[in-house]
Protein backbone atom coordinates (compact mmCIF):
# COMPACT_ATOMS: atom_id res chain seq x y z
CA UNK A 1 0.00 0.00 0.00
CA UNK A 2 2.72 2.44 0.99
CA UNK A 3 4.71 1.21 -1.98
CA UNK A 4 1.85 2.00 -4.33
CA UNK A 5 1.51 5.46 -2.76
CA UNK A 6 5.20 6.08 -3.22
CA UNK A 7 5.17 5.20 -6.91
CA UNK A 8 1.86 6.93 -7.64
CA UNK A 9 2.98 10.17 -6.00
CA UNK A 10 6.36 9.97 -7.65
CA UNK A 11 4.87 9.35 -11.12
CA UNK A 12 2.33 12.17 -10.87
CA UNK A 13 4.96 14.66 -9.70
CA UNK A 14 7.35 13.62 -12.44
CA UNK A 15 4.76 13.89 -15.21
CA UNK A 16 3.76 17.34 -13.94
CA UNK A 17 7.30 18.50 -14.63
CA UNK A 18 8.59 18.61 -11.06
CA UNK A 19 12.36 18.03 -11.25
CA UNK A 20 13.12 14.29 -11.11
CA UNK A 21 15.37 14.83 -8.11
CA UNK A 22 12.57 16.52 -6.16
CA UNK A 23 10.01 13.88 -7.20
CA UNK A 24 12.34 11.15 -5.89
CA UNK A 25 12.92 13.02 -2.63
CA UNK A 26 9.28 13.80 -1.96
CA UNK A 27 8.13 10.27 -2.86
CA UNK A 28 10.78 8.73 -0.63
CA UNK A 29 10.11 11.01 2.33
CA UNK A 30 6.33 10.59 2.21
CA UNK A 31 6.76 6.80 2.13
CA UNK A 32 9.15 6.90 5.10
CA UNK A 33 6.74 9.09 7.09
CA UNK A 34 3.76 6.83 6.32
CA UNK A 35 5.70 3.75 7.42
CA UNK A 36 6.87 5.23 10.74
CA UNK A 37 3.87 7.03 12.24
CA UNK A 38 5.05 6.46 15.81
CA UNK A 39 8.75 7.14 15.48
CA UNK A 40 10.38 10.40 16.46
CA UNK A 41 10.00 12.89 13.57
CA UNK A 42 8.34 10.07 11.57
CA UNK A 43 11.72 8.45 10.96
CA UNK A 44 12.60 11.30 8.61
CA UNK A 45 15.97 11.91 10.24
CA UNK A 46 17.14 9.14 7.92
CA UNK A 47 16.41 11.43 4.94
CA UNK A 48 19.35 13.86 5.22
CA UNK A 49 21.69 11.01 6.09
CA UNK A 50 20.74 9.12 2.95
CA UNK A 51 20.86 12.28 0.88
CA UNK A 52 24.43 12.84 2.02
CA UNK A 53 25.29 9.16 1.55
CA UNK A 54 23.91 9.30 -2.01
CA UNK A 55 26.80 11.49 -3.14
CA UNK A 56 29.41 10.76 -0.46
CA UNK A 57 31.04 8.00 -2.45
CA UNK A 58 34.63 8.40 -3.46
CA UNK A 59 34.33 6.54 -6.82
CA UNK A 60 31.63 9.06 -7.77
CA UNK A 61 34.36 11.69 -8.04
CA UNK A 62 34.94 10.31 -11.55
CA UNK A 63 31.58 11.79 -12.59
CA UNK A 64 32.31 15.54 -12.27
CA UNK A 65 35.79 14.89 -13.65
CA UNK A 66 34.52 13.24 -16.83
CA UNK A 67 31.83 15.89 -17.22
CA UNK A 68 34.61 18.48 -17.08
CA UNK A 69 36.66 16.51 -19.63
CA UNK A 70 33.61 16.63 -21.92
CA UNK A 71 33.19 20.41 -21.58
CA UNK A 72 36.89 21.03 -22.19
CA UNK A 73 37.10 18.87 -25.31
CA UNK A 74 33.84 20.42 -26.51
CA UNK A 75 35.65 23.76 -26.77
CA UNK A 76 39.11 22.48 -27.66
CA UNK A 77 38.20 22.24 -31.33
CA UNK A 78 39.09 18.57 -31.66
CA UNK A 79 35.82 17.58 -33.39
CA UNK A 80 36.49 19.62 -36.55
CA UNK A 81 40.00 18.24 -36.86
CA UNK A 82 38.81 14.67 -36.45
CA UNK A 83 36.20 15.22 -39.16
CA UNK A 84 38.88 16.47 -41.56
CA UNK A 85 41.05 13.48 -40.84
CA UNK A 86 38.16 11.05 -41.29
CA UNK A 87 37.28 12.69 -44.63
CA UNK A 88 40.88 12.29 -45.70
CA UNK A 89 40.50 8.58 -45.02
CA UNK A 90 37.13 7.80 -46.59
CA UNK A 91 36.56 10.56 -49.14
CA UNK A 92 33.36 12.37 -49.99
CA UNK A 93 31.21 9.95 -51.96
CA UNK A 94 27.53 9.71 -50.90
CA UNK A 95 27.10 8.14 -47.49
CA UNK A 96 30.61 8.91 -46.29
CA UNK A 97 29.79 12.07 -44.35
CA UNK A 98 27.21 10.28 -42.14
CA UNK A 99 29.78 7.54 -41.65
CA UNK A 100 32.30 10.16 -40.53
CA UNK A 101 29.76 11.74 -38.18
CA UNK A 102 29.15 8.40 -36.48
CA UNK A 103 32.85 7.56 -36.25
CA UNK A 104 33.71 10.96 -34.77
CA UNK A 105 30.85 10.69 -32.26
CA UNK A 106 32.28 7.33 -31.20
CA UNK A 107 35.81 8.69 -30.75
CA UNK A 108 34.46 11.67 -28.82
CA UNK A 109 32.44 9.15 -26.82
CA UNK A 110 35.82 7.77 -25.79
CA UNK A 111 36.64 11.16 -24.28
CA UNK A 112 33.44 12.56 -22.83
CA UNK A 113 30.86 10.65 -20.90
CA UNK A 114 27.49 12.14 -21.72
CA UNK A 115 25.31 11.81 -24.81
CA UNK A 116 23.74 15.28 -25.12
CA UNK A 117 27.18 16.97 -24.83
CA UNK A 118 28.46 14.68 -27.57
CA UNK A 119 25.44 15.46 -29.79
CA UNK A 120 26.18 19.16 -29.34
CA UNK A 121 29.88 18.81 -30.18
CA UNK A 122 29.39 16.60 -33.25
CA UNK A 123 26.25 18.41 -34.38
CA UNK A 124 27.96 21.80 -34.28
CA UNK A 125 30.51 20.58 -36.83
CA UNK A 126 28.64 17.99 -38.87
CA UNK A 127 25.17 19.36 -39.43
CA UNK A 128 26.33 22.37 -41.43
CA UNK A 129 28.86 20.24 -43.33
CA UNK A 130 26.20 17.66 -44.19
CA UNK A 131 23.77 20.27 -45.39
CA UNK A 132 26.46 21.79 -47.69
CA UNK A 133 26.99 18.35 -49.16
CA UNK A 134 23.28 17.96 -49.86
CA UNK A 135 21.98 15.84 -47.00
CA UNK A 136 18.51 16.91 -45.78
CA UNK A 137 18.65 18.51 -42.33
CA UNK A 138 16.26 16.02 -40.64
CA UNK A 139 18.46 13.16 -41.86
CA UNK A 140 21.60 14.84 -40.48
CA UNK A 141 19.88 15.45 -37.14
CA UNK A 142 18.86 11.78 -36.94
CA UNK A 143 22.41 10.63 -37.66
CA UNK A 144 23.97 12.95 -35.08
CA UNK A 145 21.34 12.13 -32.42
CA UNK A 146 21.75 8.39 -32.91
CA UNK A 147 25.54 8.49 -33.13
CA UNK A 148 25.79 10.45 -29.87
CA UNK A 149 23.78 7.69 -28.16
CA UNK A 150 26.78 5.36 -28.45
CA UNK A 151 28.50 7.70 -25.98
CA UNK A 152 26.99 6.15 -22.86
CA UNK A 153 28.25 2.72 -23.97
CA UNK A 154 31.75 3.66 -25.02
CA UNK A 155 33.98 4.24 -22.02
CA UNK A 156 34.32 6.57 -20.19
CA UNK A 157 30.60 6.63 -19.52
CA UNK A 158 28.78 8.58 -16.83
CA UNK A 159 25.95 6.05 -16.92
CA UNK A 160 28.38 3.22 -16.10
CA UNK A 161 29.85 5.18 -13.19
CA UNK A 162 26.38 5.70 -11.74
CA UNK A 163 25.49 2.03 -12.32
CA UNK A 164 28.68 0.91 -10.63
CA UNK A 165 28.23 2.95 -7.44
CA UNK A 166 24.71 1.51 -7.12
CA UNK A 167 25.31 -2.15 -7.98
CA UNK A 168 27.69 -4.24 -5.89
CA UNK A 169 29.83 -6.52 -8.02
CA UNK A 170 30.08 -4.27 -11.07
CA UNK A 171 33.28 -2.24 -10.86
CA UNK A 172 33.86 0.83 -13.03
CA UNK A 173 36.83 -0.66 -14.94
CA UNK A 174 34.90 -3.89 -15.61
CA UNK A 175 31.90 -1.96 -16.95
CA UNK A 176 34.10 0.31 -19.02
CA UNK A 177 35.83 -2.69 -20.60
CA UNK A 178 32.51 -4.46 -21.13
CA UNK A 179 31.13 -1.46 -23.00
CA UNK A 180 33.87 -1.38 -25.64
CA UNK A 181 32.68 -4.09 -28.05
CA UNK A 182 28.94 -3.42 -27.65
CA UNK A 183 29.72 0.26 -28.28
CA UNK A 184 31.67 -0.51 -31.45
CA UNK A 185 28.96 -2.93 -32.53
CA UNK A 186 26.29 -0.28 -32.00
CA UNK A 187 28.29 2.24 -34.03
CA UNK A 188 28.63 -0.28 -36.85
CA UNK A 189 24.93 -1.04 -36.62
CA UNK A 190 24.25 2.67 -37.21
CA UNK A 191 26.75 3.04 -40.05
CA UNK A 192 25.15 0.33 -42.17
CA UNK A 193 21.68 1.93 -42.42
CA UNK A 194 23.23 5.42 -42.64
CA UNK A 195 25.27 4.58 -45.73
CA UNK A 196 22.50 2.45 -47.22
CA UNK A 197 19.89 5.22 -46.80
CA UNK A 198 22.11 7.91 -48.33
CA UNK A 199 22.98 5.76 -51.35
CA UNK A 200 19.42 4.60 -51.90
CA UNK A 201 17.90 8.05 -51.57
CA UNK A 202 20.72 9.82 -53.36
CA UNK A 203 21.76 12.10 -50.51
CA UNK A 204 25.02 13.96 -50.33
CA UNK A 205 26.35 13.84 -53.87
CA UNK A 206 26.95 17.57 -54.12
CA UNK A 207 30.54 17.72 -52.89
CA UNK A 208 31.62 14.41 -54.37
CA UNK A 209 34.32 15.99 -56.51
CA UNK A 210 35.86 18.29 -53.91
CA UNK A 211 39.42 17.26 -53.07
CA UNK A 212 40.05 15.22 -49.96
CA UNK A 213 41.89 16.99 -47.14
CA UNK A 214 45.60 16.10 -47.27
CA UNK A 215 46.11 12.91 -45.29
CA UNK A 216 49.29 13.53 -43.30
CA UNK A 217 48.49 17.13 -42.47
CA UNK A 218 45.00 16.28 -41.18
CA UNK A 219 46.37 13.30 -39.27
CA UNK A 220 48.85 15.57 -37.51
CA UNK A 221 46.13 18.10 -36.72
CA UNK A 222 43.75 15.42 -35.43
CA UNK A 223 46.35 13.45 -33.50
CA UNK A 224 46.09 15.57 -30.33
CA UNK A 225 42.42 14.70 -30.01
CA UNK A 226 42.83 11.10 -31.15
CA UNK A 227 45.42 10.46 -28.44
CA UNK A 228 42.94 11.41 -25.67
CA UNK A 229 40.85 8.20 -25.65
CA UNK A 230 44.05 6.17 -25.91
CA UNK A 231 45.43 8.01 -22.89
CA UNK A 232 42.21 7.58 -20.87
CA UNK A 233 41.48 3.95 -21.71
CA UNK A 234 45.06 2.83 -22.09
CA UNK A 235 46.03 4.47 -18.82
CA UNK A 236 43.28 2.61 -16.99
CA UNK A 237 44.09 -0.63 -18.81
CA UNK A 238 47.76 -0.41 -17.96
CA UNK A 239 46.87 0.18 -14.33
CA UNK A 240 48.45 3.64 -14.30
CA UNK A 241 45.28 5.34 -13.19
CA UNK A 242 41.99 4.69 -11.48
CA UNK A 243 39.02 5.99 -13.51
CA UNK A 244 39.02 9.20 -11.45
CA UNK A 245 42.71 9.77 -11.99
CA UNK A 246 42.39 9.03 -15.71
CA UNK A 247 39.72 11.71 -15.85
CA UNK A 248 41.84 14.29 -14.09
CA UNK A 249 44.80 13.51 -16.33
CA UNK A 250 42.47 13.98 -19.30
CA UNK A 251 41.39 17.35 -17.83
CA UNK A 252 45.01 18.47 -17.71
CA UNK A 253 45.68 17.12 -21.19
CA UNK A 254 42.55 18.74 -22.67
CA UNK A 255 43.44 22.10 -21.12
CA UNK A 256 46.95 21.82 -22.51
CA UNK A 257 45.65 21.01 -26.01
CA UNK A 258 43.02 23.76 -25.91
CA UNK A 259 45.20 26.46 -24.35
CA UNK A 260 48.58 25.74 -25.88
CA UNK A 261 48.23 23.56 -28.97
CA UNK A 262 45.02 24.46 -30.82
CA UNK A 263 44.68 27.77 -28.96
CA UNK A 264 40.91 27.44 -29.13
CA UNK A 265 40.49 28.12 -25.40
CA UNK A 266 41.83 31.25 -23.73
CA UNK A 267 42.33 31.72 -20.01
CA UNK A 268 39.19 33.83 -19.74
CA UNK A 269 37.05 30.91 -21.02
CA UNK A 270 38.12 28.70 -18.13
CA UNK A 271 35.57 30.05 -15.68
CA UNK A 272 32.76 29.40 -18.14
CA UNK A 273 33.96 25.85 -18.82
CA UNK A 274 34.23 25.05 -15.12
CA UNK A 275 30.86 26.66 -14.44
CA UNK A 276 29.15 24.58 -17.11
CA UNK A 277 30.78 21.37 -15.84
CA UNK A 278 29.99 22.19 -12.20
CA UNK A 279 26.35 22.87 -12.97
CA UNK A 280 25.87 19.81 -15.19
CA UNK A 281 27.52 17.59 -12.55
CA UNK A 282 25.54 19.18 -9.75
CA UNK A 283 22.26 18.61 -11.57
CA UNK A 284 23.09 14.90 -12.04
CA UNK A 285 24.39 14.55 -8.49
CA UNK A 286 21.31 16.22 -7.04
CA UNK A 287 19.28 13.43 -8.62
CA UNK A 288 21.71 10.92 -7.07
CA UNK A 289 21.51 12.54 -3.62
CA UNK A 290 17.73 12.55 -3.50
CA UNK A 291 17.57 9.12 -5.14
CA UNK A 292 19.44 8.02 -2.01
CA UNK A 293 16.31 8.81 0.02
CA UNK A 294 14.15 7.02 -2.56
CA UNK A 295 16.36 3.93 -2.56
CA UNK A 296 16.38 3.87 1.25
CA UNK A 297 12.60 3.85 1.38
CA UNK A 298 12.36 1.19 -1.35
CA UNK A 299 14.84 -1.01 0.53
CA UNK A 300 13.68 -0.57 4.11
CA UNK A 301 10.01 -0.93 3.22
CA UNK A 302 10.82 -4.08 1.24
CA UNK A 303 9.08 -2.80 -1.85
CA UNK A 304 11.12 -4.85 -4.27
CA UNK A 305 9.84 -8.14 -2.79
CA UNK A 306 6.29 -7.96 -4.21
CA UNK A 307 7.75 -7.15 -7.60
CA UNK A 308 10.12 -10.12 -7.49
CA UNK A 309 7.26 -12.35 -6.37
CA UNK A 310 4.98 -11.03 -9.10
CA UNK A 311 7.58 -11.65 -11.79
CA UNK A 312 8.15 -15.18 -10.51
CA UNK A 313 4.43 -15.84 -10.13
CA UNK A 314 3.95 -14.80 -13.75
CA UNK A 315 6.05 -17.87 -14.54
CA UNK A 316 8.57 -15.98 -16.64
CA UNK A 317 11.84 -17.74 -17.20
CA UNK A 318 15.10 -15.85 -17.27
CA UNK A 319 14.85 -14.97 -20.96
CA UNK A 320 11.23 -13.84 -20.73
CA UNK A 321 11.91 -11.66 -17.71
CA UNK A 322 14.96 -10.15 -19.37
CA UNK A 323 13.03 -9.40 -22.56
CA UNK A 324 10.21 -7.77 -20.59
CA UNK A 325 12.66 -5.62 -18.60
CA UNK A 326 14.52 -4.51 -21.70
CA UNK A 327 11.30 -3.51 -23.46
CA UNK A 328 10.31 -1.51 -20.37
CA UNK A 329 13.78 0.04 -20.30
CA UNK A 330 13.44 1.03 -23.94
CA UNK A 331 10.08 2.73 -23.35
CA UNK A 332 11.22 4.51 -20.21
CA UNK A 333 14.40 5.56 -22.02
CA UNK A 334 12.27 7.54 -24.45
CA UNK A 335 11.16 9.79 -21.60
CA UNK A 336 14.04 9.90 -19.15
CA UNK A 337 17.81 10.22 -19.28
CA UNK A 338 19.96 7.18 -18.54
CA UNK A 339 21.26 8.26 -15.14
CA UNK A 340 17.76 8.95 -13.78
CA UNK A 341 16.54 5.58 -15.07
CA UNK A 342 19.33 3.75 -13.29
CA UNK A 343 18.69 5.59 -10.04
CA UNK A 344 14.94 4.98 -10.10
CA UNK A 345 14.94 1.36 -11.20
CA UNK A 346 18.13 -0.18 -9.84
CA UNK A 347 16.78 -0.63 -6.29
CA UNK A 348 13.97 -2.68 -7.86
CA UNK A 349 16.07 -4.45 -10.48
CA UNK A 350 18.93 -5.54 -8.24
CA UNK A 351 16.86 -8.22 -6.40
CA UNK A 352 15.65 -9.52 -9.78
CA UNK A 353 19.23 -9.71 -10.98
CA UNK A 354 20.03 -11.85 -7.93
CA UNK A 355 17.04 -14.15 -8.48
CA UNK A 356 17.88 -14.87 -12.11
CA UNK A 357 21.63 -14.83 -11.49
CA UNK A 358 22.29 -12.39 -14.29
CA UNK A 359 25.82 -11.15 -14.50
CA UNK A 360 25.63 -7.57 -13.15
CA UNK A 361 28.18 -6.28 -15.67
CA UNK A 362 26.43 -7.85 -18.64
CA UNK A 363 23.03 -6.71 -17.43
CA UNK A 364 24.40 -3.18 -16.95
CA UNK A 365 25.65 -3.11 -20.54
CA UNK A 366 22.34 -4.41 -21.90
CA UNK A 367 20.29 -1.98 -19.86
CA UNK A 368 22.54 0.85 -21.01
CA UNK A 369 22.06 -0.23 -24.63
CA UNK A 370 18.27 -0.12 -24.49
CA UNK A 371 18.41 3.16 -22.60
CA UNK A 372 20.72 4.50 -25.32
CA UNK A 373 18.13 3.56 -27.95
CA UNK A 374 15.54 5.52 -26.01
CA UNK A 375 17.80 8.57 -26.11
CA UNK A 376 17.23 9.00 -29.86
CA UNK A 377 13.76 7.51 -30.33
CA UNK A 378 11.09 10.20 -30.88
CA UNK A 379 9.14 11.92 -29.44
CA UNK A 380 11.07 12.68 -26.25
CA UNK A 381 14.65 11.73 -27.03
CA UNK A 382 17.24 13.96 -25.32
CA UNK A 383 20.07 13.44 -27.84
CA UNK A 384 17.79 13.82 -30.83
CA UNK A 385 16.35 17.01 -29.34
CA UNK A 386 19.81 18.56 -29.12
CA UNK A 387 20.59 17.57 -32.71
CA UNK A 388 17.23 18.85 -33.97
CA UNK A 389 17.76 22.17 -32.23
CA UNK A 390 21.15 22.54 -33.95
CA UNK A 391 19.71 21.53 -37.34
CA UNK A 392 16.66 23.77 -36.95
CA UNK A 393 14.16 20.97 -37.61
CA UNK A 394 11.20 19.65 -35.67
CA UNK A 395 11.54 16.23 -34.10
CA UNK A 396 8.61 14.82 -36.16
CA UNK A 397 10.56 15.49 -39.37
CA UNK A 398 13.18 12.92 -38.38
CA UNK A 399 10.62 10.09 -38.41
CA UNK A 400 11.32 8.84 -41.96
CA UNK A 401 15.01 8.42 -41.13
CA UNK A 402 15.45 7.62 -37.49
CA UNK A 403 13.44 4.38 -37.53
CA UNK A 404 16.14 2.58 -39.55
CA UNK A 405 18.79 3.70 -37.09
CA UNK A 406 16.68 2.48 -34.17
CA UNK A 407 16.36 -0.90 -35.91
CA UNK A 408 20.11 -1.11 -36.35
CA UNK A 409 20.77 -0.32 -32.69
CA UNK A 410 18.10 -2.83 -31.56
CA UNK A 411 19.82 -5.51 -33.63
CA UNK A 412 23.11 -4.72 -31.86
CA UNK A 413 21.41 -4.95 -28.45
CA UNK A 414 19.84 -8.32 -29.39
CA UNK A 415 23.26 -9.64 -30.36
CA UNK A 416 24.71 -8.66 -26.97
CA UNK A 417 21.69 -10.22 -25.24
CA UNK A 418 22.12 -13.46 -27.18
CA UNK A 419 25.92 -13.60 -26.87
CA UNK A 420 26.93 -12.26 -23.44
CA UNK A 421 30.57 -12.87 -24.33
CA UNK A 422 30.45 -9.83 -26.62
CA UNK A 423 30.34 -7.75 -23.47
CA UNK A 424 32.07 -10.02 -20.98
CA UNK A 425 35.05 -11.31 -22.94
CA UNK A 426 37.13 -8.14 -22.68
CA UNK A 427 36.72 -7.52 -18.92
CA UNK A 428 37.38 -11.18 -18.11
CA UNK A 429 40.43 -11.36 -20.34
CA UNK A 430 41.72 -8.17 -18.72
CA UNK A 431 41.20 -9.69 -15.31
CA UNK A 432 38.61 -7.29 -13.88
CA UNK B 1 13.99 41.34 -16.74
CA UNK B 2 15.56 43.16 -13.84
CA UNK B 3 16.91 40.84 -11.20
CA UNK B 4 16.92 41.76 -7.57
CA UNK B 5 18.16 39.96 -4.49
CA UNK B 6 21.27 37.81 -4.06
CA UNK B 7 23.07 37.33 -7.41
CA UNK B 8 23.33 33.77 -8.59
CA UNK B 9 27.11 34.22 -8.86
CA UNK B 10 27.40 33.27 -5.22
CA UNK B 11 26.28 29.65 -5.59
CA UNK B 12 27.93 29.41 -8.98
CA UNK B 13 31.26 30.65 -7.70
CA UNK B 14 31.09 28.22 -4.79
CA UNK B 15 30.38 25.28 -7.11
CA UNK B 16 33.19 26.32 -9.48
CA UNK B 17 35.62 26.69 -6.57
CA UNK B 18 34.74 23.20 -5.33
CA UNK B 19 35.23 21.69 -8.79
CA UNK B 20 38.57 23.48 -9.25
CA UNK B 21 39.75 22.27 -5.83
CA UNK B 22 38.65 18.72 -6.65
CA UNK B 23 40.70 18.80 -9.85
CA UNK B 24 43.71 20.24 -8.02
CA UNK B 25 43.58 17.73 -5.18
CA UNK B 26 43.13 14.73 -7.46
CA UNK B 27 45.87 15.88 -9.82
CA UNK B 28 48.22 16.50 -6.92
CA UNK B 29 47.48 13.00 -5.66
CA UNK B 30 48.39 11.44 -9.01
CA UNK B 31 51.62 13.42 -9.23
CA UNK B 32 52.76 12.74 -5.67
CA UNK B 33 51.89 9.07 -5.97
CA UNK B 34 54.20 8.77 -8.96
CA UNK B 35 56.99 10.85 -7.51
CA UNK B 36 57.00 9.56 -3.96
CA UNK B 37 55.01 6.30 -4.12
CA UNK B 38 52.79 7.71 -1.39
CA UNK B 39 49.26 8.98 -1.52
CA UNK B 40 47.32 11.28 0.71
CA UNK B 41 44.52 9.03 1.91
CA UNK B 42 43.27 11.86 4.09
CA UNK B 43 42.29 13.95 1.08
CA UNK B 44 39.46 11.49 0.37
CA UNK B 45 37.37 12.99 3.16
CA UNK B 46 37.90 16.52 1.87
CA UNK B 47 37.10 15.52 -1.71
CA UNK B 48 33.83 13.97 -0.59
CA UNK B 49 32.97 17.11 1.36
CA UNK B 50 33.71 19.24 -1.72
CA UNK B 51 31.47 17.03 -3.85
CA UNK B 52 28.58 17.48 -1.40
CA UNK B 53 29.07 21.26 -1.36
CA UNK B 54 29.37 21.41 -5.15
CA UNK B 55 26.18 19.37 -5.54
CA UNK B 56 24.09 21.56 -3.26
CA UNK B 57 25.55 24.87 -4.46
CA UNK B 58 25.05 23.82 -8.08
CA UNK B 59 21.55 22.63 -7.24
CA UNK B 60 20.76 26.16 -6.05
CA UNK B 61 22.14 27.76 -9.21
CA UNK B 62 20.26 25.26 -11.39
CA UNK B 63 17.06 25.86 -9.42
CA UNK B 64 17.30 29.63 -9.95
CA UNK B 65 17.67 28.99 -13.69
CA UNK B 66 15.03 26.23 -13.71
CA UNK B 67 17.50 23.81 -15.28
CA UNK B 68 17.01 20.63 -13.23
CA UNK B 69 16.36 17.40 -15.16
CA UNK B 70 12.65 16.87 -15.64
CA UNK B 71 10.13 15.32 -18.01
CA UNK B 72 9.27 18.26 -20.26
CA UNK B 73 6.40 16.68 -22.14
CA UNK B 74 3.60 18.41 -20.22
CA UNK B 75 5.79 21.07 -18.61
CA UNK B 76 6.84 22.69 -21.88
CA UNK B 77 3.61 22.00 -23.77
CA UNK B 78 0.07 23.30 -23.60
CA UNK B 79 -1.18 26.80 -22.95
CA UNK B 80 0.90 29.54 -21.39
CA UNK B 81 -1.40 29.43 -18.39
CA UNK B 82 -0.74 25.73 -17.82
CA UNK B 83 2.99 26.19 -18.20
CA UNK B 84 2.90 28.97 -15.62
CA UNK B 85 0.87 26.86 -13.18
CA UNK B 86 3.13 23.84 -13.57
CA UNK B 87 6.19 25.98 -13.07
CA UNK B 88 4.83 27.42 -9.84
CA UNK B 89 3.89 23.92 -8.64
CA UNK B 90 7.32 22.52 -9.50
CA UNK B 91 9.12 25.37 -7.74
CA UNK B 92 6.95 25.09 -4.63
CA UNK B 93 7.35 21.30 -4.37
CA UNK B 94 11.13 21.54 -4.78
CA UNK B 95 11.33 24.50 -2.40
CA UNK B 96 9.33 22.77 0.32
CA UNK B 97 11.37 19.58 -0.06
CA UNK B 98 14.65 21.44 0.42
CA UNK B 99 13.19 23.47 3.30
CA UNK B 100 12.26 20.18 5.00
CA UNK B 101 15.71 18.78 4.28
CA UNK B 102 17.32 21.91 5.72
CA UNK B 103 15.35 21.46 8.93
CA UNK B 104 16.06 17.72 9.18
CA UNK B 105 19.74 18.10 8.41
CA UNK B 106 20.03 20.91 10.97
CA UNK B 107 18.74 18.40 13.48
CA UNK B 108 21.29 15.87 12.23
CA UNK B 109 24.10 18.39 12.70
CA UNK B 110 22.82 19.24 16.17
CA UNK B 111 23.00 15.54 17.09
CA UNK B 112 26.54 15.26 15.75
CA UNK B 113 27.51 18.29 17.77
CA UNK B 114 25.95 16.88 20.92
CA UNK B 115 27.56 13.45 20.62
CA UNK B 116 30.89 14.93 19.58
CA UNK B 117 31.16 12.75 16.48
CA UNK B 118 34.47 12.91 14.67
CA UNK B 119 35.41 11.87 11.15
CA UNK B 120 37.13 8.61 10.24
CA UNK B 121 40.02 10.08 8.29
CA UNK B 122 41.15 13.28 9.93
CA UNK B 123 39.42 12.91 13.28
CA UNK B 124 37.96 16.40 13.13
CA UNK B 125 34.43 17.10 14.37
CA UNK B 126 31.94 15.86 11.80
CA UNK B 127 29.81 18.98 12.02
CA UNK B 128 32.58 21.02 10.44
CA UNK B 129 31.57 19.34 7.21
CA UNK B 130 27.88 18.65 7.68
CA UNK B 131 26.99 22.20 8.74
CA UNK B 132 27.12 23.04 5.01
CA UNK B 133 24.14 20.77 4.29
CA UNK B 134 21.38 22.67 6.17
CA UNK B 135 22.76 26.05 5.07
CA UNK B 136 22.96 25.17 1.39
CA UNK B 137 19.64 23.27 1.44
CA UNK B 138 17.99 26.38 2.84
CA UNK B 139 19.60 28.38 0.03
CA UNK B 140 18.18 25.99 -2.59
CA UNK B 141 14.75 26.29 -0.97
CA UNK B 142 15.02 30.09 -1.06
CA UNK B 143 15.97 30.03 -4.76
CA UNK B 144 12.99 27.82 -5.63
CA UNK B 145 10.48 29.83 -3.64
CA UNK B 146 11.84 33.08 -5.09
CA UNK B 147 11.37 31.74 -8.61
CA UNK B 148 7.85 30.60 -7.74
CA UNK B 149 7.11 34.08 -6.38
CA UNK B 150 8.50 35.82 -9.46
CA UNK B 151 6.55 33.50 -11.77
CA UNK B 152 3.35 34.01 -9.81
CA UNK B 153 3.66 37.79 -10.09
CA UNK B 154 4.00 37.78 -13.87
CA UNK B 155 0.81 37.81 -15.88
CA UNK B 156 -0.04 34.49 -17.57
CA UNK B 157 1.28 34.57 -21.10
CA UNK B 158 3.61 37.48 -20.38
Amino acid sequence: MIGATLFALFTVLMLAGVPIAAALGVGGMVAIALANPDTQWFGLLAAPQNMEAGVSKYPLLALPMFVLVGSIFDRAGVAQRMVNFALACVGRSPGMLPLVAIAVAMVLGGISGSGPANAAAVGAVMIAAMSRAGYPAPFSASIVGAAAATDILIPPSIAFIVYSVNVPGASVPALFAAGVFPGLLAGLALMVPAVWLSRRRGYGGRERDLPRPPFWHSLREASWGLVAPVLILGGMRAGWFTPTEAAVVAVAYGLFVGLAVHRTICWRDLYGIFREAAEVSAVIMTVMALAGIFAYSVNTLGMADPLVQAVQAAGLNSTGALAALLVIGLIVGMFLDGVSIFLIFLPLLYPLMMVYRWDPVWFGVLLTMVVAIGQFTPPMAVNLLVACRLAGVRIEQTLPHVGWLVLGFVAAALLVAAFPLLALWLPSSMGF
Amino acid sequence: MKRRGVPIDFEEGLAVTCLALLVAITLLNVVTRYLTAQSFAWTEEISIFLMVVMTLAGAGAAAARDRHIRIEFFYEGGSAKRRRTLRIVACCVTGMLFAALALLSARMVADELRWGETTMGLGVPRWWYTIAIPLLSAAVAARCLALAWRTARTEPGA
